[in-house]
């Protein structure tokens, strides 16, 4: 068994390693990175997963939940540390799996992946009582700068197998089309279906191209959406699910999912452009690394001021525009609490995944992981493209109908907050200053 | 904070024969560096006179007869003054509002909207709620000369400062600092009855505050408040302060009128400090005991270990020494997490009552990382050196001024409801591109949340303006 494995083994166990062997973690860890782009290509299946906060024994319950590493791939969406009691060894043992299968997991930044945010909120201080210094933080820190700003996931199958729930019925069908596609599962802890969605199949897409690259973005990028064709969404109500329902002549392929922290940026209209970004450094507190990091959508129209006093508020139609654009079927962002785990916003076009149930101890919500499969009608292969895939190119489909992307087949598993009973009480540590 | 000077400091009244002239409230910590100023001020040194007489009060007394008279919640030894009873009056006017605006029951993420119009219904009748419990005389205070404001404006400054943010729909320690200010504001202008060191006092610490922070719990159960700037499990509480200082003040040994306040040691049946991990003690002291009062709201809302969700109060409850040493510690703690701490300070405004005038008898403003920069300080280039010491922050260069932390421009965009705020964010008051700038704050209290995550540069709420105009900005690609 290697020293990694080891580390594994005792960092699983909520059981810290010496701050030597931190060092040369962190040191591994950079070399990796450094290699990775600013937005990482991941192919389906994939398991998306949002804040976790230092929530160590909630960050097992998601391995029990969503399978093992290395048996499943996963993509953290960054907030790794802070406010929870176990930020350490929620995050070193992430990066151990990280050095150990690098091809299986994929760690991208948050806004609390940053020096500043960590003095504040609560990790600096976790190190110091944990470690004694500030080594092991500055450590982590430099690991931060070198953890890739978003992931483009590629391959998505836009149906999901429907998940057999050895008869325990409890589903909410919405719409139990005898020819549908699974669109949209939520099962619980227990790995029973609880909700599902349907939309029709599509009808004849093999006659059309198969380019991936064949769908239509506006000639003139600021045009108005709405001006381009784009497509009537339609789904069930309250799952944001998408459906077309015009029937006509499309591709049914899933265009890819952009993954970042926070959200879009006024300075970014093109997945191409967070790709110049310099990002080895501490975080800025403006710009367009800032945003992805920081900024929410809300049910405004275009830009607002972000509350939080860095990043934006961005609306439904830039979310359209920007996928659009990109030939995105869906953002998939962390960032905020949702009380039900998940969120999807404007039509299916970004969900908010958030994976640190009942929060701070106390905010009473679940927690949820996104589950995109393969698509394996494409042999289960994707061209590791780099991002090209999907992306818009400016031609309209041959015959003038605009064809477009379709969203994948989402799978949440929601679950609660692990049980607390087993955890036996500490020595007391000694006391701040105040109290000598 | 130097507690407890030869003879018992006690916060000075107005002099009814000297014209006074009011100011309405403004705020004067813009930026961090702002802080020293403030930690320099006449409103700072009163706020500490007024804590500590407060604080002092509340430590058992020994009588003549040698026995030792305590302070619990609902003791009889404590009579409540006139004044005193019209403020447990306001307090139950302003909880009758709750019944009128029940939490929203629609989908939300996590703090709940109804709260702004709980805010809203306050301070549509501040003035009438503050005429009804305040006298008339006091309220209508002013210069003969008619010049500024009358003494409402300051009262009602604090008063409305009291009650969280309807706006990020949060609560901390900031708040709370208001409600004390408020009340130091009726004292100065002469509202509570003359009488022995200490009987106003704990009047004020049994009969009101601690009603004051069970109705503050009752809003944030009711709206599900975020804690403002929590540090999650690495801060002392998640939204309140004081209780830990007047409720250990209450377990500690008894003093006579002469005494300095102790050092260490407890009183002889006090409870264990370690018993704050004992739920059923827990329940039987919060009844007496405002420290005890606060571990339960904590046993109330939080699940899972209390060493894994408060290691702070569960290190202090290891303390040997007694309820004294917690209650130095506290006062020590409160001085350099709450009025040191730009995040919470930046929002106090300042009149005629606490002024930002220089105190003429201030130390030289204190230079340590606790109290001026902060924990943390602006973002440290990678391979930056170490912080100085293992308990210091990397502190941020006093020279620089950071070109990001604008206040900024328009109003329009909705509160941060379960997010992370910058902690340097700016006031959101309006400005432009290029506006005034400040350094990021770099404070460990900031006014965020538990839910979301502030930005330390920010101060209130704006983030650094968009292009374009403020308000809704369109991208630049976008028409």
């Amino acid at each position: 068994m290697s020293d990694l494995d080891r580390a594994i083994e005792q960092l699983r166990a909520c059981r810290l390693i010496p701050e030597s062997q931190v060092r040369e973690l962190c040191y591994k860890a950079r070399e990796l990175l450094i290699e990775e782009g600013n937005v990482v290509s991941v192919d389906a299946p994939v398991t998306i997963c949002g804040d976790i906060h230092g929530q160590f024994h909630d960050l097992m319950e998601l391995f029990r939940v969503g399978g093992d590493v290395p048996d499943t791939n996963y993509l953290f969406m960054g907030d790794f540390v802070d406010r929870g009691f176990y930020s350490l060894e929620s995050f070193l043992l992430l990066l151990c799996l990280k050095v150990r299968y690098p091809d299986r997991i994929t760690l991208i930044r948050g806004n609390h992946e940053s020096r500043q945010i960590t003095t504040v909120y609560g990790f600096y201080d976790e190190c110091i009582r944990k470690y004694g210094s500030a080594n092991v933080w500055r450590y982590c820190c430099e690991v931060f700068d070198y953890l890739a700003l978003g992931a483009l996931v590629l391959g998505a199958s836009s149906e999901l197998e429907p998940t057999m729930s050895g008869g325990n019925d409890i589903t909410q069908s919405t719409m139990p089309i005898d020819d549908g596609e699974l669109e949209t599962e939520v099962l619980n802890s227990r790995g029973e279906v609880t909700m599902s969605t349907y939309r029709p199949r599509q009808r004849s897409s093999s006659d059309v191209s198969t380019d991936s690259r064949n769908i239509s973005p506006p000639r003139d990028i600021s045009a108005a959406p709405g001006q381009t064709g784009a497509p009537t969404r339609t789904g069930a109500p309250g799952t944001g699910a998408s459906g077309y329902g015009n029937g006509s002549a499309m591709t049914s392929r899933t265009g890819a999912v952009l993954c970042v922290h926070g959200g879009l940026s006024p300075l970014i209209d093109s997945v191409d452009k967070i790709r110049l970004i310099d990002r080895k450094q501490e975080v800025p507190h403006e710009g367009a690394m800032c945003d992805l990091l920081w900024s929410d959508p809300d049910e405004i129209e275009g830009w607002g001021l972000s509350p939080r006093g860095a990043g934006f508020l961005f609306g439904g139609d830039i979310v359209k525009q920007f996928n659009h654009l990109n030939g995105l079927s869906l953002v998939a962002r962390a960032h905020q609490l949702v009380m039900e785990g998940y969120k999807e916003m404007f039509d299916g076009g970004i969900v908010t995944v958030w994976s640190a149930p009942n929060y701070c101890y106390r905010c009473g919500n679940v927690a949820a992981i996104l589950e995109l499969g393969e698509d394996a009608r494409n042999g289960g292969t994707v061209a590791r493209s780099n991002g090209e895939y999907g992306r818009s190119n400016g031609v309209v489909g041959a015959d003038g109908v605009a064809s477009t992307v379709v969203s994948p087949g989402r799978r949440y598993r929601v679950f609660e907050a692990a049980a607390q009973d087993t955890r036996g009480m500490p020595a007391k540590k000694p006391v701040a200053d105040y109290f000598l | 904070m130097n507690p407890d000077g030869r003879s018992i400091r006690i916060l000075a009244v107005l002099n009814s024969e000297e014209p006074h002239i009011f100011i309405d409230p403004r705020k004067k910590i813009q930026e961090s560096q702002d802080v020293s100023a403030f930690l320099a001020s006449k409103a700072y040194s009163d706020i500490v006179t007024f804590i500590l007489q407060l604080n002092r009060a509340m430590f058992p007394a020994k009588l003549p007869d040698g026995t030792v008279q305590t302070w619990p919640l609902g003791t009889d030894a404590v009579q409540f003054s006139a004044p005193v009873r019209q403020l447990q009056r306001l307090l139950s006017k302003i909880e009758d509002i709750v019944q009128e605006v029940p939490p929203d029951t629609g989908p939300r993420r996590f703090g709940n909207i109804s709260f702004r119009k709980w805010h809203e219904v306050l301070e549509s009748r501040a003035s009438s709620l503050l005429r009804e419990c305040l006298p008339a005389e006091l309220l209508d205070k002013r210069s003969p000369t008619g010049e500024g404001v009358t003494a409402e404006a300051e009262l009602r400054a604090y008063f409305l400062g009291s009650w969280g943010s309807g706006q990020r729909l949060d609560y901390g320690t900031g708040h709370e600092l208001s409600f004390l200010a408020f009340l130091g504001a009726i004292w100065k202008l002469n509202g509570f009855p003359e009488s022995d060191f200490g009987v106003e006092e704990r009047a004020l610490v049994l009969g009101v505050i601690e009603p004051y922070l069970e109705l503050v719990r009752l809003l944030i159960k009711t709206y599900t408040l975020e804690p403002a700037g929590s540090h999650g499990v690495w801060g002392l509480d998640d939204h309140s302060f004081v209780p830990f200082i007047f409720g250990s003040a209450q377990l500690s040994p008894a003093i006579d009128v002469a005494d300095l306040t102790p050092e260490e040691g407890s009183l002889p049946d006090a409870p264990d400090t370690g018993a704050v991990v004992k739920p059923t003690v827990v329940e039987r002291e919060r009844k007496t005991n405002l420290y005890f009062s606060a571990i339960g709201f904590i046993y109330d809302v939080k699940k899972g270990p209390f060493w894994e969700h408060s290691p702070m109060l569960y290190d202090i409850s290891g303390i040997r020494a007694g309820w004294g040493k917690i209650n130095k510690g506290m006062i020590k703690m409160y001085n350099a997490e709450v009025l040191s701490k730009f995040p919470v300070v930046q929002h106090f405004p300042f009149g005629s009552l606490f002024s930002f005038e220089r105190d003429p008898n201030a130390a030289a403003p204190p230079t340590t990382v606790h109290t001026t920069t902060g924990p943390q300080g602006r973002p440290v280039v990678p391979d930056a050196g170490p912080p100085s010491s293992s308990s210091a922050r990397p502190s941020m260069d006093p020279g620089s001024k950071a070109p990001w932390a604008t206040a900024g421009a328009g109003n329009r965009a909705p509160p941060p409801v379960g997010s992370t705020t910058a902690p340097w964010a700016t006031g959101r008051h309006s400005g432009a591109p290029g506006a005034p700038s400040t350094i990021p704050d770099t404070s460990r209290l900031p006014p965020g949340s538990v839910a979301s995550t502030r930005a330390p540069w920010a101060n209130t709420q704006a983030p650094p303006p968009p292009p374009g105009d403020g308000g809704l900005t369109k991208a630049p690609w976008a028409k």
